[in-house]
């Protein structure tokens, strides 16, 4: 565009100058200015070398690979294996959200291991999504609050930040169709979904680790709660993360 | 829940916004100050988008993702970040503190101190900008949008952006070049 109807601040119109945005007119008369005046000149030699220099050290540049893909995924036909899932996971998560009380989904036995499939698409559901939780916060003293009401008991929730694993929020995932507390944490620029299960009776176990889809999983159970941890971090930074979480203090 | 979307939207969504992610990130690093935060901007931008892609007229399909951005990048910064959002449209108090030009370091010319500032400090004295100021100096000085597209994504007169661009160049050369 062209400015033709110059403001009164002469310095704005060397700013449009350098700019290239003034009309022949209005250029060929700062010429005549900046020739004259001194401080108009210097004006011009600022802007010009301050662009000069946030062109160097500014360059543009790509958007991050992982970014570039999961943008790409929002315009690429939907995967269609599971379309039953997506629409109950996202009509119970609603229920679940809309605060209606949702204690009467009652949690069946469960088995070892199964549920991680429900996990990891819970995960990938909430990578796609807006954002990766139902309530963004750092303080576990938010987040743990939040639960109640929604699922029959609310979930350890653990401050890992000093560990360099933020929290950042909580949501509602869908596991053998009850409702499940799941934890987000960030390690980096990765995002760990932390999804607990009750499972009463079921023993302890030792962090498994395994691999889905390109994200590893590591679940262990302990103290009649399955954890199942998603990420797309490396499989050591993931079992760095559950050996944290499993060793803090029980009342943090 | 998304909608059914044809394939001509995701056809579309291919063409208009995908060529435009980096510098729909680069806004976002710069409105929210980090990379992991921009990404998530830009997801949530790209959605929107995506959602509102039948209603793109021909046209400036840059200045449209990117008005995107800044209204998702606002949205989300007052929701997750409130107490970083500095809107304030008013650079006199930070001026007012301004060095004095006298004050400066003559022993080396002006434009010469402002060609050997380094990125950080660049980037810090960016960073530190109010809102109006930093976005309106991004799209034109880093993203090299002109006048009219910069008016007509942040929403403002021309005249408006004019002014606050000089203000914020000049900001910056005040603190590259004093001590």
């Amino acid at each position: 565009m062209t400015v033709s109807t110059p403001p009164d601040d002469p310095t704005l119109l060397i700013h449009a100058y350098v700019d290239g945005e003034l009309d022949p007119a209005n250029a060929l008369e700062i010429e005549r200015r900046l020739a004259a005046d001194p401080a108009l000149a210097a004006e011009r030699d600022r802007v010009a070398a301050l662009r000069a220099t946030l062109h160097r050290h500014f360059p543009r540049e790509a958007a991050p690979a992982g970014l570039r893909a999961r943008v790409a995924a929002i315009g690429a036909p939907r995967r269609t294996e599971h379309p039953s899932w997506f629409a109950l996971a996202a009509s119970v998560a609603l229920a679940a959200v809309v605060g209606s009380s949702s204690t009467y989904l009652a949690f069946g036995p469960q088995q070892p291991g199964s549920g991680s499939e429900a996990v990891v698409d819970g995960h990938i559901r909430a990578m796609m999504a807006p954002q990766p939780f139902d309530v963004a916060s750092s303080d576990k003293h938010t987040v743990k609050p939040w639960f109640n009401g929604r699922i029959p008991e609310a979930p350890r929730v653990i401050d890992l930040a000093q560990a360099d694993f933020p929290l950042v929020g909580g949501r509602i995932d869908v596991v053998d169709r009850a409702p499940a507390a799941t934890l987000v944490y960030r390690h980096r620029k990765h995002l760990i979904s932390l999804t607990e299960v009750v499972a009463r009776g079921r023993a302890d176990s030792a962090p498994a680790r395994r691999s889905s889809d390109g994200y590893n999983i590591v679940q262990w159970t302990a103290g009649g709660v399955a954890y199942w941890a998603v990420s797309d971090v490396a499989a050591g930074d993931l079992e760095d993360f559950a050996q944290k979480f499993r060793t803090a203090p029980a009342d943090q | 829940m998304r909608g059914q979307a044809s394939g001509d939207d995701r056809a579309r969504f291919a063409t208009v916004v995908v060529p435009h992610l980096g510098d729909a990130f680069a806004l976002a690093r710069w409105l929210t100050g980090n990379r992991a935060d921009a990404e998530d901007v830009v997801q949530e931008a790209s959605l929107r988008a995506y959602r509102a892609i039948a209603g793109f007229a021909d046209g400036n399909a840059r200045a449209w993702v990117l008005t995107i951005v800044r209204h998702t990048a606002y949205t989300w910064l007052r929701r997750n970040r409130s107490s970083t959002l500095v809107m304030v449209d008013d650079l006199e108090a930070v001026e007012r503190t301004q060095a004095d030009p006298s004050d400066r370091d003559t022993g080396t010319p002006e434009t010469e101190l402002i060609a050997k500032a380094d990125a950080a400090r660049l980037e810090a004295a960016i960073a530190g900008l109010p809102a109006p100021f930093k976005e309106t100096l991004v799209l034109r000085d880093i993203q090299g949008l002109d006048y009219r597209e910069i008016a007509t994504i942040t929403e403002v007169p021309i005249g408006t952006v004019m002014s606050r661009l000089a203000r914020a160049r000049r900001r910056l050369v005040a603190l590259i070049t004093k001590d």
